[in-house]
C-alpha cells in the first residue's frame, strides 16, 4: 500500500476504483455544492482495503435548513437519485430533524445506497470538525477521523465492526495518534487488546 | 460447551485472517490489492442487481436489522 498519510490528508498513489467508489464519488459531487458533509463507519474500511462488500455507505451533513435539504431534494432527484424512503420532501426532512437516516440510491437501484444523516451529538460533531481528506482519482473525499472510526466500530461490537476495527488499526498503526485512539476508547468504554488492538 | 469453543475458535480465525490480509495489502502495490478488491465487490454489486426486492420491501427489511443491531450494542 502506497499511501501518504498525515493528520487531515490521506493519499493513494495509484487506487483501482471499485463500483462502490464510482458511486460515492458521484454522489458527493452532487452533494458537495449543497452542503459539507463526512463519511462514516463501513465504507472507512471498504475505502482503505477491506474485502467485504457493504449494501449502504453512511454520510453525516450539518444541520440543514428546510428549504435548503428541499434544494438538495430537488437537486439530487434531477441528477437521477431516488429517495427510497416512501416520503416526499417535508417527510424526509422530518425524519431527519427527528435523527433517523434517510436512503437515497440511483434510480431503479437500491444497492449501493447512502444513508443519510444530520449530525446528531458531540461525537459526530467531532467527527465532522476533524474530518480528514482522502485523495482518491480526481477527487477528494471526506472521512473520519481513523482514530475515532477504531473506537466507535469496537463500541459497536459485532463481529464485522471489531473486524473493521482491527483492519484500519493494522493499517494505519504506525501513523495513529496513540493518545487520541486512547482517549475516544475510553470515551467509548471500550478496549481492544483481546482483539490485538494494543496500545 | 462445545459449540462455545467453536464459536471463539472461529473468531479468533476471523482475527487472524484480518491481522494477515492487512499485513498482504501494507506489502502490496495499492494498483494490486485494490484490483483484487474490485473484483470482489463489483461482483457483489452484480450479485445485488439481482435482489428480488422493491424499495419499500428493501426499507423494511434494514429497518429491522437496525432494530437488531440496536439492540445487540454494549
Amino acid at each position: 500500500m502506497d499511501i501518504r498519510y498525515s493528520k487531515d490528508t490521506i493519499t493513494f498513489s495509484e487506487k483501482h476504483l471499485t463500483r462502490l467508489d464510482m458511486f460515492v464519488l458521484g454522489f458527493i459531487r452532487v452533494l458537495e455544492p449543497c452542503t459539507p458533509y463526512v463519511i462514516v463507519s463501513g465504507y472507512v474500511a471498504i475505502l482503505f482495503g477491506r474485502s467485504r462488500g457493504t449494501e449502504d455507505v453512511d454520510i453525516l451533513v450539518p444541520r440543514l435548513e428546510k428549504e435548503a435539504f428541499g434544494d438538495l431534494h430537488a437537486t439530487l432527484s434531477a441528477q437521477g437519485y431516488e429517495f427510497l424512503n416512501a416520503e416526499g420532501a417535508d417527510g424526509l426532512y422530518d425524519m431527519l430533524m427527528n435523527r433517523m437516516g434517510i436512503r437515497i440510491a440511483r434510480t431503479d437501484q437500491f444497492i449501493p445506497n447512502i444513508e443519510l444523516k444530520f449530525l446528531k451529538d458531540d461525537v459526530d460533531q467531532r467527527v465532522f470538525a476533524d474530518r480528514v481528506g482522502v485523495n482518491l482519482s480526481d477527487a477528494t473525499v471526506y472521512i473520519s477521523p481513523i482514530e475515532i472510526q477504531i473506537a466507535y466500530k469496537l463500541y459497536l461490537g459485532s463481529e464485522k465492526d471489531i473486524e473493521d476495527a482491527l483492519y484500519l488499526f493494522e493499517i494505519f498503526k504506525n501513523d495513529l495518534d496513540q493518545q487520541n485512539l486512547k482517549a475516544w476508547m475510553k470515551k467509548f468504554g471500550v478496549r481492544g487488546d483481546e482483539y490485538g488492538i494494543g496500545i | 460447551m462445545e459449540l462455545a469453543f467453536d464459536k471463539q475458535a472461529n473468531r479468533k480465525e476471523r482475527l487472524a485472517f484480518v491481522r494477515a490480509y492487512a499485513a498482504w495489502v501494507k506489502r502490496t502495490p495499492d494498483a494490486e490489492w485494490s484490483r483484487q478488491q474490485a473484483e470482489l465487490i463489483d461482483s457483489f454489486f452484480e450479485n445485488a442487481r439481482n435482489m428480488p426486492l422493491t424499495s419499500r420491501e428493501y426499507i423494511e427489511r434494514v429497518a429491522g436489522r437496525g432494530r437488531s443491531k440496536k439492540t445487540s450494542r454494549r
